[in-house]
């Protein structure tokens, strides 16, 4: 605690730091896990499955200082961190998405087309939306995962909250080891939270329902 | 920069296999902290998420453990374990920490295999006069087997990535390879490392894969497999 009062402002620092290169590649993940989830044809499901399932099994250090090689990005800095953690979001959100859009039910999916919507509109309109509570659990779990996950990027050279490890390992301060721990900790739970709100909004026909129950 | 030819090289080269820090040495390390601490862990998680999901009690528990478990950082667990136990027990101190990692998806696993049975099977089976641990033996654990396997795949991908960290706090396993050569700025060295690391990493967790395939059973087949047996 001490340690934490006398280095607040360089605390701080690191976990604006560490939020950005969180938020970045979750929304990007999502967005691309959404999209992919829609678009690919139900043939090349199951391959798809497998790459992103067989991705998602690469330990992270590993997969930063692989990506230089085959994106031609420099070893240390934020960019090797960021495009693989938007790769990580998007193959564990891959699966949840596709299954949120799937149950989707077909009566909807009727009633729309019969009013006339487009297929542009169908998606925004009534797809997207009945499968806002499957995203969002999906997106719970991608984000704690992510927060966690990108203390590693501190090992290739992002000052995020991971430096605190690897700074308080060196010069012997456990206080420095806990300060990240609970920092990374408190975040987490503030975008679990975030997300969780998120969806109630979104989806206040939910809300209602326990309610006339 | 480098190219694959580099990468090629290395490999190549007969003082990157040998060794105290070759490449053997390396895999076999990485392999025996792994397999290890998941093994260490499988004998806490298995045992109780088997009870829990038999007993229907504590499944708030298992659950939120294995929630709360999703935010904590894995290489700060490392790295306060190891400081908190002395850089001396470093070893015991970096089992502890991946078998911490390696228990809530085992025992989240067991659990959501058993208590998905439907009850009407247990039901059953009790009523054939099976005994509670004849129950467990021969109903729940065969249905269960492909969630619990798969429990164990996810503890494997978390524990191997984290061993990756291992050399950050002076342990061996692959990810010495990458760190040194960091440091060194041997990107040839820290790409094959990582490609080594990929290629054990993917391959185990597909044949894991595999098991929990192979294992995956419906109540109809089992009985066909018991009836056959007796």
């Amino acid at each position: 605690m001490e340690w934490f009062l006398k280095n607040t402002d360089f605390v701080l620092g690191l976990t604006l730091t560490h939020l950005w290169v969180s938020l970045v590649p979750l929304f990007i993940g999502s967005v691309l896990a959404i999209v992919l989830a829609k678009f690919v044809p139900k043939k090349l499901i199951s391959p798809t499955n497998g790459l992103l399932g067989a991705i998602y099994a690469i330990p992270s250090l590993a997969l930063f200082v692989a990506l230089p090689a085959i994106i031609g990005t420099s070893y240390l800095g934020p960019t090797n961190v960021l495009v693989a953690l938007t790769i990580y979001v998007l193959a564990s959100m891959f699966f949840s998405s596709r299954d949120s859009l799937a149950q989707v039910p077909d009566s909807a999916n009727f009633i729309s087309k019969a009013q006339g919507l487009s297929h542009g509109q169908h998606f925004i309109h009534v797809e997207l939306p009945l499968a806002i509570p499957g995203l969002i659990a999906g997106a719970r779990v991608a984000a704690a995962s992510t927060v966690s996950m990108a203390s590693i990027g501190a090992v290739v050279g992002v000052r995020n909250l991971g430096y605190l490890f690897l700074d308080g390992f060196q010069r012997k301060i456990p206080d420095e080891i806990i300060t990240g721990l609970v920092m990374i900790f408190i975040i987490a739970l503030a975008l679990d939270f975030l997300l969780w709100l998120i969806g109630r909004l979104l989806t206040p026909w939910t809300k209602k329902r326990v309610l006339n129950v | 920069m480098f190219s694959a030819s580099n990468i090629f090289d290395w490999f190549a080269d007969p003082e990157n296999w040998m060794g105290r820090y070759g490449l053997w040495n390396l895999i076999s390390e990485h392999l025996v902290l792994s397999l290890g601490s998941i093994i260490l862990a499988a004998g806490f998680a298995l045992p109780i998420g088997i009870l829990v999901g038999h007993l229907g009690k504590g499944q708030a528990l298992v659950v939120g453990l294995s929630s709360v478990s999703r935010a904590i950082p894995t290489m700060g667990l490392l790295f306060a374990l190891v400081m908190l136990l002395g850089i001396n027990y470093r070893e015991l101190a970096v089992t502890i920490a991946l078998a911490a990692i390696a228990i809530p998806p085992i025992l989240a696993g067991a659990y959501a295999g058993i208590s998905a049975i439907e009850p009407a099977t247990r039901i059953s089976a009790r009523a054939q006069g099976m005994k509670r641990a004849q129950l467990i033996w021969h109903v729940e654990l065969p249905l269960a087997a492909s969630s619990i396997i798969g429990g164990f795949r996810i503890a494997f991908i978390q524990v191997v990535s984290t061993v990756v960290l291992a050399p950050l706090v002076g342990l061996g396993g692959l990810g010495f390879g990458i760190i040194q050569g960091l440091a060194l700025r041997d990107f040839a060295q820290v790409t094959a490392s990582a490609l080594v690391i990929v290629l054990l990493t993917i391959s185990g967790d597909q044949l894991i894969g595999l098991a929990q395939n192979k294992t995956r059973v419906s109540i109809k087949q089992l009985t066909k497999r018991q009836v056959a047996k007796s």
